[in-house]
C-alpha cells in the first residue's frame, strides 16, 4: 500500500472514531445526592409509550447514524479525488444498447498495451447493461500526453457463436480528467452489434 | 540459585514457544473476499450474487486425493440442502485448465465447478493446503474454514450448515 493510500485510511478511521471520542469527552453526570431518588429506571407510563428519555436517545442515535453515513459519503469522495486526483484521473465506462445481436461475457482493457481491465460479466450484470445501466469499468491515473486504449469483448455473437471484437482509441490526456465511453449497440442493417470507444458525453 | 531459576525459566519459554505453533492466519469472521470465475457450463458466477444465502465454497485440485474424496459428499450435501438456500460452489485452482475441466466433468457434480487459474482469489483466501472449504452466512462473513477431508467428515460441515441456515 503507497503513502497516499495509508494517509487516506488513516483519515478515514480517524473521522469514523471521533464521534466516540467527542462522547468521551462529555463531562460525567453529577454524583447522585442523598435527596436524589434511587438510580432505577423509570416507570414506563400506563400506555405502554416509550419513556421520553429513550427517545431522545433514540433520536440522537439516528442523527449519529446519519452524521456518520454523511461523513462517510464525504470521506468516500475525499478519498477518490486524493488516490485518483483530476489531473491525472481517467475514467472507463460501459453502456449497451443491444438486445439481438450480442452477449456480453467479458472485456479487456489495454491502455498504451498494458492490460489495465479484465473483467468476467455474470447473467445479472449482462443484464443490467441491456436495461440502461450504466457501469464505471476502470478508474485510474494517466500523464499528459496521448495514450492509446484498447478494448476487447467477448461474448456470444449472432446465431449463438462465439464473438470477439476490439475497439481501439487514440486521445490526448489533458489537464482535466479524461472520461471514455465503451458502446455497444445494434447495427440493425448489417445484423451485427457495433463496438465503438468515444468520449464520455 | 536466581541464575538457575532464570535460566530455567527462559528455557521452559522457549520450549514452549518452539513446542506450540504460531497462530495461523484466518479469514474466518472477515467478509469473503469477493470473485467472479467461469464454470463449467460457460456461465460466469459472482460470490456476492449469492448474499443472503449460505454458501459452501470448496477450493480443490485434481491431483488431492482429499479433494477428489471431498467431492461426492458435497454433491450429496447440495442435493439435500439445495433446497434449504444453501449454494454449493467448487472451485478449482489447477493450472491445467483442459485436464481440471475435463475430470470435473467426469465427476459430475451437482453444483458449480468454477475454474481458477490466477493466484489472486488464492491470497485472498490464504489457501495453503488443498481441499480448503469455507462457509459464508447470508451476510457474506466467512463463518467456518476448514481443511483437508477425512472419509464421513462431512458431519462436522452439516452441523455447521443447519446452524447458518437456521439463522
Amino acid at each position: 500500500m503507497n503513502f497516499k493510500h495509508r494517509m487516506v485510511s488513516l483519515m478515514v478511521c480517524g473521522a469514523l472514531l471521533s464521534p466516540a471520542w467527542m462522547a468521551m469527552g462529555e463531562t460525567p453526570p453529577a454524583p447522585a445526592t442523598a435527596d436524589a431518588p434511587a438510580a432505577d429506571a423509570p416507570a414506563p407510563p400506563a400506555s405502554g409509550a416509550p419513556p421520553a428519555e429513550l427517545k431522545t436517545l433514540d433520536q440522537e442515535v439516528q442523527g449519529l447514524k446519519k452524521d456518520v453515513v454523511d461523513l462517510n459519503k464525504d470521506l468516500f469522495v475525499l478519498q477518490e479525488q486524493l488516490l485518483f486526483p483530476a489531473n491525472t484521473q481517467v475514467a472507463l465506462y460501459i453502456s449497451m444498447d443491444v438486445g439481438t445481436f450480442f452477449a456480453l461475457d467479458s472485456v479487456t482493457v489495454k491502455i498504451d498495451n498494458k492490460e489495465v481491465k479484465n473483467y468476467l460479466y455474470t447473467a445479472r450484470e449482462a443484464d443490467a447493461l441491456l436495461k440502461g445501466g450504466v457501469q464505471q469499468i476502470y478508474l485510474g491515473n494517466l500523464k499528459v500526453g496521448k495514450h492509446e486504449l484498447v478494448a476487447f469483448f467477448s461474448g456470444k455473437g449472432p446465431v449463438e457463436r462465439d464473438y470477439k471484437r476490439g475497439a481501439t482509441i487514440n486521445f490526448d490526456k489533458g489537464v482535466g480528467a479524461k472520461y471514455l465511453e465503451l458502446k455497444i449497440t445494434d447495427r440493425v442493417p448489417k445484423h451485427q452489434p457495433e463496438f465503438m470507444i468515444k468520449d464520455w458525453e | 540459585m536466581r541464575r538457575a531459576l532464570i535460566a530455567g525459566s527462559l528455557i521452559l519459554s522457549a520450549a514452549m514457544a518452539a513446542s506450540s505453533p504460531a497462530a495461523a492466519p484466518s479469514i474466518v469472521g472477515k467478509e469473503a473476499p469477493d470473485f467472479v470465475l467461469r464454470g463449467l457450463d460457460g456461465r460466469n458466477l459472482r460470490l456476492s450474487e449469492f448474499r443472503g444465502q449460505v454458501v459452501l465454497v470448496n477450493f480443490w485440485s485434481r491431483s488431492d486425493g482429499d479433494s477428489r474424496q471431498l467431492m461426492p459428499a458435497l454433491d450429496r450435501i447440495n442435493i439435500t440442502y439445495q433446497r434449504a438456500g444453501l449454494v454449493v460452489l467448487g472451485v478449482s485452482v489447477d493450472d491445467d485448465l483442459r485436464r481440471s475441466k475435463e475430470f470435473a466433468a467426469a465427476m459430475g457434480v451437482s453444483y458449480p465447478i468454477l475454474f481458477d487459474t490466477g493466484t489472486k482469489i488464492g491470497k485472498d483466501y490464504l489457501l495453503q493446503k488443498m481441499p480448503m472449504t469455507i462457509l459464508v452466512d447470508r451476510s457474506g462473513v466467512v463463518r467456518y474454514s476448514a481443511v483437508g477431508f477425512k472419509r464421513g467428515g462431512e458431519s462436522v460441515y452439516l452441523d455447521q450448515i443447519r446452524e447458518l441456515l437456521r439463522e
